[in-house]
């Protein structure tokens, strides 16, 4: 029986499919007339989010494609791919090599991609010159995360117990050393003159599991993106210390105070963006381009943004490209003055 | 309201008529999925996803989640019940989760006992999805703080007696078994590592970057080593072994299985409430206990129903056991467990802390459903038996050219490379030679799970410590996995040692 259920649910499947395509077709002649000669998609599209699920890639990546469907801006079904390992390093070797004509995979990503190519150790031959850059979509900034029944009360807390017996202190992140969430907690330490050979930094693999070690115990303090981080504060697990804006963020966070409040002079802005592979075929470029354009402006995307606790800001194909140059020299004085350059 | 009265709205929910159509679409799909080698659980549940979104569309947002993660999550336990079927009749593990089953699932089937160890695989699944279902609902916040106190010390050490228990697993010979195990440690270390981003024996080939994908060494070492067998020592006697002599399990079968579906559901739960260890290690898990339990430990291997029965529990038990992290604390244990939870957020239902709490109709529906949908499995389970059960009386001709097929669309389903098409050619040779040469190939393939599992977790656990190894001790959970560990390997030896005759894996 279940035989002739599963040909009922793939002809329905069929069916969906076909007329999911001929209507996105009409749609895009009205708008462009002659010129969609270009018959892209042809078939399900797929985003990547080079992490486990539950980050904030991986957020990034579910909010586009729920909206686009949902919208019905594009009407072949976006799958959410989650490839983990190496801080996102391990897709992006596969991205800029195995995958680089591949129009049907786009990828999401944010300031490892720059951090990645330019650190010493653990650097990935890839960087953003290897990918297509589309659109920047979202900022979000990084938050330092303590349990709730933790004795710091304070980042300066915090930092003080780093000064005094850094052995005692294990920082934990979502991320390889060197990545994001590494830079994000120790911001703060190296402003303050520690010894940042002294930190101890434990990667998991993915926010969410470090999360995990902090509610079980096995981290004293965390690095991790404010947006995900904000339903723990809701439940009162966990508190935040500091957040890396510039200004005070919205919401949950709201009485959380910025790096600068805290004493400490420098921001760091973790931008999301969706990339396409390095040989992507101009008709995907302007496809994707005029796509992400159309929905940075829809309300279902700004709900989806106001949801997860981020900040909109869109950055065109050009826009974000000059933008990521920009950010590439930013990182690498970074990580000169940590020693960690290439 | 107390649990019981949840549990009672949560049936409510689970009863609408939609929802029971959704369960029941979600488990004839995710038999469908188990059954098929390459369709994993994992993409059966990010496929249907845009489908149920669809379906749910008209219906209320508590209420569309509800039925979408009632048929998402059928899929998902769906799954566990059909991966049981091609390790069994085939020797071709569909999903990594029931690899172990082919080690005597498949002798079975040689000894034309298919019927039994397919049913008894049901049986045993059934009861685990419901030992599991009320360890959810009476221990889960209980349970979820525990699983949170396991930290890398902890995961080490338990990783470690999964190594230890490796002996388990030999032929008759330890030396061999062990030689397969550092081979798998070996091929576990390529690809980028996870801690540092460094390349490991890649070579600079960007198809090694990711590792060496477990389901291609499985499927090569097994199935194909399997066919080439046959082909190349003409064992091609057909009819003898393959007549199917009945359905049900004996008494007898019933008998012997009781004991290890209960130790492989309770063990298979625990497993599966901790975060990132999964089905694949419960089952190993359970077939290495139920060995180590055995009054008839040779048996084992030659065809043991308690082999058969022990597995395929703890893998459904374990699928059962990784709800509660999801649930209750938004950490997904697994990567179907994570598309689940992708599947929730769409809906704008964050699951962690508050779930229980600000969408109860979600949560405990979705718990009643499990028990529900446990039920339609094995009613429509036991029928279909039958159905699968000829498949063993094909011909070797016709049957030998479908494994292949099935192993080669499998491997390029979940990879996409024809590079792995290639590995598994070489591991099917490979898997021929180590059968021909008594070398056993489960070690090596429980070595290639644990070993990055073991890595990553003692280099964690070392920088917690500051590099002291200490931490492996004085952390009490841990140093009782330690002490099994070592025990479990010191224990025969001693005994053997003051003359007494156990049966210990005897070097041939």
């Amino acid at each position: 029986m279940w035989k002739t259920l599963t040909k009922f649910a793939a002809a329905g499947l069929l069916l969906a499919g076909l007329a999911g395509c001929s209507s996105s077709d009409s749609s895009d002649a009205g708008d462009k007339g002659e010129k969609t000669a270009s018959d892209y998609p042809k078939n399900n599209l797929t985003i990547v989010a080079p992490s486990g699920a539950g980050g904030g890639w991986d957020l990034t990546a579910r909010a586009v494609a729920k909206t686009m469907n949902d919208t019905k801006l594009i009407e072949k079904s976006i799958q959410v791919e989650n490839k983990p390992g190496g801080g996102g390093a391990v897709f992006m070797a596969t991205y800029a090599t195995k995958e680089a004509d591949n129009d049907y995979m786009l990828m999401v990503k944010s300031p490892p991609i720059l951090i990645n190519n330019e650190k010493a150790e653990g650097n990935s031959k890839f960087g953003y010159k290897d990918t297509t850059p589309l659109a920047q979509l979202t900022r979000d900034y990084g938050a330092i995360v303590v349990k709730n029944d933790s004795p710091y009360k304070t980042l300066d807390d915090v930092l003080n117990a780093l000064k005094t017996t850094p052995q005692d202190v294990t920082l934990a992140g979502g991320s390889a050393p060197g990545s994001m969430d590494h830079l994000v907690g120790i911001i703060p330490a190296f402003k303050s003159g520690i010894d940042l050979k002294t930190i101890k930094y434990v990667s998991y693999d993915g926010g969410g599991e470090a999360v995990a070690a902090l509610l079980g115990g096995n981290a004293d303090v965390i690095a991790t993106d404010a947006s995900t981080i904000a339903t723990y504060v809701k439940s009162g697990d966990v508190r935040v210390l500091a957040v890396s804006s510039s200004e005070r963020l919205e919401g949950e966070l709201a009485d959380v105070p910025t790096f600068k409040e805290a004493g400490i002079d420098e921001e760091f802005t973790i931008w999301r963006g969706i990339f396409g592979p390095k040989n992507m075929s101009e008709d995907a470029v302007a496809y994707w381009s005029e796509k992400l354009q159309a929905m940075s402006e829809t309300d279902e995307w700004k709900a989806e943004v106001e949801r997860n606790g981020w900040q909109s800001e869109y950055r065109n194909a050009e826009e974000f490209t000059k933008y990521l140059d920009e950010q590439n020299e930013t990182i690498v004085e970074l990580l000169t003055a940590l020693d960690m350059q290439k | 309201m107390s649990t019981l009265q949840f549990l009672a709205d949560g049936f409510a929910v689970a009863f609408q008529w939609q929802n029971l159509l959704f369960a029941f679409v979600g488990v004839i799909i995710g038999t469908a999925v188990g059954v098929l080698p390459g369709i994993g659980p994992m993409s059966g549940v990010a496929l249907l996803i845009p489908v149920t979104a669809t379906l749910t569309s008209g219906l209320p947002t508590e209420a569309a989640a509800a039925s979408s993660i009632i048929l998402l999550a059928g899929v998902y336990y769906g799954a566990m019940y059909g991966g049981s079927t091609t390790s069994i009749l085939l020797n071709t593990p569909g999903e990594s989760s029931s690899v172990v089953t082919t080690l005597d699932g498949y002798q079975m089937a040689k000894q034309g006992r298919a019927g039994s160890a397919l049913s008894i695989a049901a049986i045993g699944s059934f009861c685990a999805g419901i030992v599991s279902l009320l360890g959810l609902v009476l221990l889960a916040k209980p349970l979820s703080s525990i699983a949170l106190k396991f930290g890398p010390a902890e995961y080490f050490s338990l990783m470690l007696l999964g190594l230890a228990a490796v002996s388990g697993l030999a032929g008759r010979s330890i030396t061999k078994a062990l030689i397969m195990t550092v081979l798998g440690l070996m091929l576990g270390t390529v690809g980028i590592d996870a801690v540092s981003g460094i390349e490991r024996f890649t070579f600079g080939q960007p198809m090694l970057f990711s590792g060496i994908e477990f389901l291609t060494i499985a499927v090569g070492l097994f199935a194909l080593g399997e066919v080439f067998k046959t082909i190349l020592e003409k064992d091609d006697d057909d009819g003898q072994i393959a007549k199917i002599n009945r359905i049900l399990p004996t008494k007898q079968d019933l008998k012997d299985s009781a004991i290890p579906i209960a130790r492989g559901s309770f063990l298979g739960f625990f497993i599966g409430v901790l975060p990132g260890a999964g089905a694949t290690l419960a089952s190993f898990f359970s077939y290495i206990t139920e060995k180590k339990f055995s009054k008839t430990p040779e048996k084992f291997g030659q065809g043991h129903i308690a082999g058969v029965a022990g597995p395929e529990s703890a893998n459904n038990a374990a699928s059962g056991g990784a709800m509660i992290p999801l649930l209750t604390l938004g950490i997904p244990g697994s990567g179907t467990t994570a598309i689940l939870m992708g599947a929730l957020i769409m809906y704008n239902i964050q699951p962690g802390p508050l779930l229980f709490d600000e969408h109860p109709e979600v949560a405990w529906g979705l718990i009643a459903s499990m028990f529900i949908g446990n039920l339609m499995l094995l009613i429509l389970n036991m029928p279909l038996v039958r159905v699968f059960a000829k498949v063993i009386e094909t011909p070797k001709k016709y049957l030998l050219p479908i494994i292949i097929a099935i192993s080669f669309f499998g491997v390029y389903a979940v990879q996409y490379t024809t590079f792995d098409l290639y590995l598994l050619l070489a591991c099917g040779v490979l898997g021929y030679l180590f059968a021909k040469n008594d070398y056993p190939v489960a070690p090596l393939v429980l070595a290639l799970v644990l070993g990055p599992m073991i890595e990553n977790n003692m280099r964690r656990a070392l920088t917690i410590s500051n590099g002291d190894f200490s931490i492996f001790v004085t952390k009490p959970l841990s140093l009782v996995f330690l002490i099994v560990a070592v025990s479990w390997l010191l224990v025969p030896i001693f005994m053997k040692m003051r003359g007494k005759n156990v049966l210990i894996n005897e070097e041939a």
